[in-house]
């Protein structure tokens, strides 16, 4: 410590000594420098090379989700699609985060250290995805998030962040709407046993999902809107999962025997969880209604087995997250065709898809 | 005025002071390894990569261990060569480090690697060892697959109990054509008739229908694809799957394992994918480092039935923990 004194107080003397014999030399070599400073500092940016090739982080909540899996594929394709249309070589580096947010943490931590031009998430948890953002916004790598939608405080926080996904509230009332066609229709094919009243039991998916939520909240509302009279029997929570929902419908078969006379669900993968219970138990006449659209869930629609569902155009889906990562990693305008709702969100277009009783 | 003896410690401060800002900032003096991140590119024969998923957990289990950036391409049409040949040499340009090609035209792909229009390493997957050496060399034999699976089957089926044959269309699949005419040969020394079926305009099998309308059968599809297919057909028609006598084919996607478990399907013919896949990045990594060129690696055949699923010998293969 005294040393540091001793020196402190030495070089004191020493400045005030070579201000006394400072010499025009030192002034011209100080003035040089702070030239070659300033030209250094205002040196324009290089002009960029035209990008001959893009690349693509894209990192997905669980591969083995029926309807994240419909879109990988899609994404496939449209990135195929791409590369041909516009002579762009389009990498795409795709990884399953298993439901984990550690993982999907260390993958975007990966994608940016191999130069991805664009991350595409699919977040595991929605409420944690700051540590993403923060991450792609010190490399300065624009995210573009989908099917799980992160909360508004962070998609707040950079101009780069985009969400693609499906309106949940609309999914919902058009779920809601085709049994209420239906009902309007011929009543007997929604109330089956005919006693006035619509027992129904819903399979549930995350609670931590914001379409969970809205997905249950309308679909029944619009049932009640639309003057279906409807009793609820039980409901649980079934995570998106197929053997989830094929294990509580069989619990709620046993403890209602010959009663449900609709299956609510909110999404495909848990309808058919609900199906494959019911044949187990040998029982057909029990309407299954789900959401998604997926491969599965339309096959068991062709077969009978699923009423209906309402499906998201994944093409549609799958190209707007395509054409907007591509634009940001090619620093392009958005694409027009996939307008963006505050500069920030695009929801893809759904349709009812429903089985044909008379067929 | 600053004594000598002042100067001289003000001096070494300094050079401490600069030494210590070299040694934080720079790598001037303590020198970090360098670590190559390889680029290696994996382009396969087919559109999609269903049958690729234990291959492709293998492949990433390796590009981490050895520090590998890899790429998997897929065809716009399925087994096209010509436009194969056109992504190989696009990724050599675009700066690949190493391929690792599931050749559509075997040939022409090695025709390539001994006439080194392929300048960088090539790790091939074959049926049949190259003369030329490639810079690895993964065999599966699809023929003595089939005569494997053959050998099998006609354990299982009735004596003389026909057998139907599902091919593509135009025979323009070798590693299909090569497992059923090893299959074929087998079950025709051993009495069965065997009768090839291709796909019609609509890409289904009519013929399975139409020969089952006459009697048992067995079935043998050639591809993963057709097997698939084929356990839908049956799972939809009662009828027919009594009439068949075993469904049997090669390939382990999740669907086909789903169907052998629900005895859709009789019997699978299998091979180590994972391994497949890691052992292909770590032969392109070597050949980078300049190790020695190996001897072609041969991956052995095991058929399955449902009763093995969770036999820990098959399950590491079938299931693979990533």
């Amino acid at each position: 410590m005294r040393r540091f004194c001793f020196l402190w107080s030495k070089q004191g003397e020493q400045s005030s000594t070579i201000k006394k014999h400072r010499k025009p030399g030192i002034r011209i070599v100080c003035l040089l420098l702070g030239v070659c400073l300033l030209l250094t500092g205002c040196q324009g940016p290089q002009k960029e090379e035209e990008k001959k090739s893009i690349r693509i982080g894209i990192s997905l909540y669980r591969g083995d989700d029926t309807f994240i899996n419909n879109i990988r594929n899609e994404l496939e394709e449209k990135a195929k699609e791409y590369e041909q249309e516009h002579g762009i070589k389009v990498t795409l580096d795709i990884q399953d985060a298993k439901g984990s947010q550690n993982t999907q943490n260390n993958q975007v931590e990966r994608f940016i250290s191999l130069g991805c031009d664009v991350l595409c998430i699919n977040p595991v948890d929605r409420m944690d995805a700051s540590m993403i953002i923060d991450k792609a916004m010190t490399a300065e790598v624009p995210v573009v998030f989908f099917n799980r939608q992160p909360v508004e405080e962070d998609m707040n926080r950079w101009d780069q962040l985009y969400y693609i996904g499906v309106d949940a509230k609309e999914t919902a009332i058009l779920q809601g709407q085709m049994v209420v066609d239906l009902y309007r229709k011929s009543p007997e094919a929604v109330d089956i046993n005919g006693d006035g009243m619509v027992s129904y039991v819903l399979l549930e998916g995350e609670t931590s999902h914001q379409d969970s939520l809205i997905r249950t909240e309308w679909s029944i509302q619009t049932l009640k809107d639309g003057g279906v009279p409807i009793e609820k029997i039980t409901g649980g929570i079934a995570n998106w999962e197929r053997s989830q929902a094929s294990a509580l419908m069989e619990q709620w078969l046993g403890a209602y025997p010959d009663t449900i006379e609709l299956v609510v669900s909110n999404n495909d993968d848990m309808a058919l969880g609900a199906i494959d219970a019911l044949e187990r138990a040998g029982t057909t006449k029990v309407n299954v209604i789900g959401i998604d659209g997926t491969t599965p869930g339309i096959e068991a629609l062709e077969n009978g087995k699923l009423l209906g569902t309402v499906s998201a155009n994944k093409g549609i889906y799958a190209s707007a997250i395509m054409e907007l990562a591509a634009s940001c990693a090619l620093k392009e305008e958005k694409p027009e065709e996939y307008p963006l709702v505050d500069g920030t969100y695009y929801w893809a277009p759904q349709e009812i898809l429903i089985h044909d009783l008379e067929e | 005025m600053i004594g000598r003896r002042s100067k001289i410690l003000l001096f070494f401060y300094m050079i401490f002071l600069v030494v210590l800002f070299l040694m934080c900032s720079t790598d001037l003096i303590i020198r970090e390894p360098e670590k190559e991140v390889y680029q290696v590119a994996v382009i396969i024969e087919d559109v999609r990569d269903d049958n690729y998923s234990n291959f492709r957990k293998g492949m990433d289990q390796a590009a981490i261990e050895f520090n590998a950036d890899v790429h998997f391409i897929t065809l716009y049409e399925k087994l096209d060569a010509e436009q194969q040949m056109e992504l190989i040499l696009r990724e050599e340009q675009d700066g690949a480090d190493a391929l690792i090609v599931v050749p559509v035209d075997e040939r022409q792909v090695k025709e390539a690697v001994a006439e080194k229009r392929i300048g960088i390493p090539v790790v091939l997957f074959g049926t049949k060892a190259a003369e030329e050496k490639a810079a690895g060399e993964i065999i599966v034999d699809y023929r003595k697959m089939g005569e494997q699976m053959a050998e099998q089957m006609a354990g299982r089926i009735s004596d003389g109990c026909p057998v139907l044959l599902l091919a593509e269309s135009h025979g323009r699949n070798a590693i299909n054509n090569d497992f059923l005419e090893g299959a074929a040969e087998v079950l025709e020394s051993g009495g069965h008739s065997c009768l090839m079926a291709e796909p019609d305009e609509t890409g289904g099998y009519k013929n399975i229908s139409e020969t089952l309308s006459y009697g048992p059968a067995a079935i043998l599809a050639g591809s993963p694809e057709s097997l698939s297919e084929t356990a839908g057909v049956l799972s939809e028609n009662p009828f027919l799957r009594d009439q068949a006598e075993g469904l049997f084919g090669r390939g382990n996607t999740l669907q086909i394992l789903n169907d052998l478990d629900g005895e859709l399907i009789t019997g699978i013919c299998v091979t180590d994918e994972f391994s497949r896949g890691y052992f292909s990045v770590s032969m392109a990594v070597q050949a980078l480092e300049g190790k020695s060129v190996r001897e072609p690696m041969v991956m052995d055949s095991y058929y399955i039935e449902k009763k093995d699923l969770r036999e820990p010998e098959y399950e590491k293969i079938l299931f693979p923990v990533e």
